[in-house]
């Protein structure tokens, strides 16, 4: 019973006052500046850290990581409301959760990704409590092979966001694909369509792209046509979920939890990939697909568990390796080093308190966040009813300070605007900005572990088939391609026969 | 009680009298900005912020770091030689930034020699060759004989194409006379992580970065690229105990200021900074995170650069690794 007396330490740890009130303080402030669009965790902890200089080593740690969900939780909150994903996996967040937003449901929503969050993050915990040492085999196993066939499968799964036409979709990923491809090379280090700007250099950063497409696009499409605003019209129905919600979220959030909490543990950008199979999963397996895109619970339950659940699991590979499976990982490492621990594979034995304190606050942190979201729901609801003469230059101008805190750079906020002016073209075209971004994100991923992978196999691609996990991969990728054409085919024959007779 | 007063306050107003009117000699009279031309978080990130918390108590005024990453570090260092020259604008930055991209990229938009001066080098870390743990190749001249008997094979991995382990790698090729598959990754975690898998063979990697993963046999470590052997790992050679030569090669960071810095401006901050880093705590962390304290003088840290940035330039060149192929 070596892990009770383990998680006692950590009880311990977790439960002292001061270790509670900054859990508390980091959970808050995460919240609060995690719902101004285009502030993600990232640019918060990176904008806290020095806070934490003065605090104990686990003190510090529990802070960020209260930060990182609080964050992480404030950006669904604005993908939710204003249509606003502040970083990859709140884009399928925004899908859903927007239209439930529209119909008066803004509530429902933000009360389905709060409650979806912290049963997702809860198990996660507990994975992590009992197989943390285990699970980081799992990141060592995954070659430039299985990270290629898994952003395959990604990016089948990437055709299912689309409620539109398929055509469109597979247009926009294309599109996102190439837009990814500006920046340095990974392999010859030369730069691409940089145009000879530095600033270019290392790609354009996907806030800047949901920002502009997502965020000032759809604020255009609104200036145009005063009567046709599509903020929240529609008279707010009931805040909280109701039991045939509840009834509708569990399998949804469950199925997330799951995926979240497997892809989490992969530091190569596994997380990312979370919330987007996770929505694909509950658009296949609903009843009603039609209703995906247009405000189904399940659409925002889904993803924000899997979100969540690899939110959690993304620290084992920090923990039990050392190596960052995200910019905020990096950002929490470099925490402790100035703290004088090195991270690494050894933490766990030396610095006990700290490791098995994490996990519990863990726990500790996903509940304040309920605790504190619940009955925040209300005022958040009532602040997407101020007039829109006055909420969307608020947006915009926080748009533009998110952008900026990127990198510092007020070129990334000419380019958003670039970007917005993109987005507003292709809602007058009818495409969708989802699978863009998402093509954007997998597309230099894709592109990096094939080159690695037929580097490590020289040349040789059939690797891709003879190693298992790689082939167990690409065939769930050709399954589901063939259950998205399969509808379309049987439809065409159908149509053939009515011809022929 | 009183006279004590009257004499502290004769004493400040000497004091002032003395300094004489605003000039350089006030420096700093304002906020100093210390660009870290790359992402939060990193090394050269950290090494900034422990200076400065460190100088703090005896600056005079505050010292800012502010993040701005980019193209390794030729965004950041692009702007702090458009700044003015006044000291109150300065970097610390990495061998990539000052060695290695002058070495590199053709166009870059500054030339560390002609458009900086550098106030100290910070910390160095010697670079160490390590092997995924199934590797055969037990030594350094059994891994050579397996590269020669197998040329163009064995897999290394590297943090990025023109990072310092890549150009290692390369000199590790050209002075022994064999060859590998060079596989670069975006960043040294990713790198480590497949050395550890066992998807790739050899790399090249910073002391400190795998100090811990070495000591729980998650990887082998064959030889140090340092002048002397590590007191953590007493046991494994150099490079040159083992009869190989200009196998030299520490990653290094280091203070700089822009072309023109007034020379008391430019004192004030050398001496601040190095007295920073050579303070017990600043240094055992350093040392904690594998570095070792050089803060040398300014003008050493100048021929220091020259130096590398003509030796990387060789070995790219010899490696034929520049990006216009």
């Amino acid at each position: 019973m070596d892990i009770l007396s383990d998680l006692l330490l950590g009880a311990q740890t977790a439960f002292s006052f001061s270790n509670l009130a900054y859990c508390l303080l980091g959970v808050f402030l995460g919240t609060a500046i995690g719902v101004l669009p285009g502030l993600g965790p990232t640019a918060t902890i990176a904008m806290l850290l020095p806070v934490t200089f003065g605090l104990a080593p686990e003190t510090a740690l529990i802070m960020l990581a209260g930060i990182f969900y609080g964050a992480q939780y404030g950006g669904s909150t604005t993908a939710i409301l204003v249509n606003l994903p502040g970083e990859s996996s709140s884009v399928v967040t925004a899908l859903d959760g927007y239209q439930m937003a529209r119909k008066g449901q803004a509530g429902k929503a933000l009360a389905t990704a709060a409650i979806g969050s912290f049963v997702a993050g809860s198990i996660a915990t507990v994975l992590i409590t009992f197989f943390a040492p285990m699970l980081s085999h799992i990141a060592l196993a995954f070659g430039p092979h299985e990270y290629f066939s898994l952003m395959v499968l990604g990016l089948m799964a990437s055709v299912v966001l689309a409620s539109g036409s398929l055509l469109h979709a597979v247009g926009m990923i294309i599109l996102g694909l190439i837009l990814g491809l500006i920046g340095t090379d990974t392999n010859s280090g030369e730069m691409r369509f940089t145009f000879g700007m530095f600033e270019l250099a290392d790609g354009i950063s996907f806030v800047i792209v949901a920002m502009g497409v997502f965020g000032l696009g759809e604020i255009l499409s609104n200036l145009e046509d005063e009567t046709e605003r599509s903020t929240v019209k529609a008279r707010i129905t009931g805040l909280m979920p109701r039991r045939e919600d509840f009834r509708r979220m569990m399998a949804p959030v469950l199925r997330g939890t799951g995926i979240g909490a497997v892809l989490g543990i992969l530091p190569g950008g596994g997380a990312m990939l979370a919330s987007f199979a996770a929505y694909a999963l509950e658009k296949k397996v609903s009843h009603h697909p039609e209703q995906f895109g247009n405000g189904a619970i399940e659409g925002v339950a889904g993803p924000e568990s899997a979100n969540n659940a690899g939110a959690q699991t993304s620290f084992i590979p920090m923990l039990t390796l050392g190596i960052p499976s995200n910019p905020v990982m990096a950002l929490m490492i470099g925490a402790l080093i100035m703290q004088g621990i090195q991270p690494g594979p050894s933490v766990i034995q030396e610095q006990p308190v700290l490791f098995w304190g994490l996990i519990v606050s863990m726990w500790v942190g996903n509940l304040m966040l309920l605790v504190l979201n619940l009955p925040l729901i209300g005022l958040w609801v009532k602040m997407i009813s101020i007039p829109y003469r006055y909420l969307y230059p608020c947006i915009v101008a926080f748009c533009m300070i998110g952008v900026f805190s990127l990198n510092n750079a007020s070129f990334d906020i000419w380019l958003m605007g670039l970007f917005g002016i993109a987005g507003y073209l292709l809602r007058k075209l009818d495409c969708e900005p989802a699978p863009l971004l998402l093509g954007f994100v997998l597309g230099p991923m894709l592109e990096e572990h094939l080159r690695r992978a037929m580097l490590v196999s020289k040349g040789d691609a059939t690797a891709f088939l003879t190693r298992p996990i790689s082939a167990v991969l690409l065939l769930v990728a050709l399954l589901m391609v063939v259950s998205i054409l399969a509808p379309a085919v049987r439809a065409k024959r159908a149509e053939a026969f009515v011809e022929d007779e | 009680m009183k006279t004590l007063r009257m004499m502290a306050l004769g004493g400040a107003l000497l004091a002032t009298a003395l300094a004489g009117p605003a000039t350089a000699q006030d420096f700093p009279a304002k906020p100093v900005t210390v660009i870290v031309p790359f992402a939060p978080g990193g090394a050269s990130d950290t090494i900034a912020r422990l200076a400065t918390q460190a100088m703090q108590p005896t600056f005079a005024q505050p010292l800012v770091v502010e993040n701005k990453p980019g193209a390794n570090g030729a965004v950041g260092a692009a702007q702090v030689v458009r700044a003015k020259a006044d000291g109150y604008t300065i970097m610390q930055a990495s061998i990539g930034t000052y060695g290695i991209n002058p070495a590199l990229q053709p166009n870059l938009p500054y030339d560390p020699r002609a458009d900086l001066e550098m106030l100290t080098i910070a910390v160095r870390t010697p670079n160490v060759l390590v092997t995924r743990p199934t590797l055969e190749a037990d030594s350094v001249d059994a891994l050579i004989a397996a590269l020669k008997a197998e040329p163009e094979t064995m897999l290394f991995a590297s943090s990025g194409t023109g990072s310092s382990d890549h150009l290692t790698s390369e000199l590790f090729w050209q002075v022994t006379g064999t060859s590998g598959i060079h596989v670069p990754y975006k960043g040294g975690g990713p790198a480590q992580i497949d050395i550890m898998g066992g998807h790739a063979d050899v790399s090249f990697q910073n002391l400190g970065a795998v100090a811990g993963f070495v000591r729980d046999g998650k990887m082998k470590m064959l030889a140090i690229a340092a002048a002397e052997r590590s007191p953590e790992f007493p046991d494994i050679p150099t490079f040159r105990e083992l009869g190989i030569e200009g196998m030299e090669v520490y990653s290094w960071q280091g203070f700089s200021a822009p072309k023109g810095i007034d020379p008391a401006a430019k004192e004030t901050l050398a001496s601040a900074i190095t007295a920073a880093l050579k303070t017990p705590a600043v240094a055992e962390q350093l040392k904690g995170m594998g570095f070792e304290v050089l803060a040398n003088s300014p003008a050493e840290a100048d021929a220091f650069v020259a130096q590398e940035i003509d030796r990387w330039a060789e070995v790219v060149k010899a490696g034929n690794i520049t990006p216009e192929q």
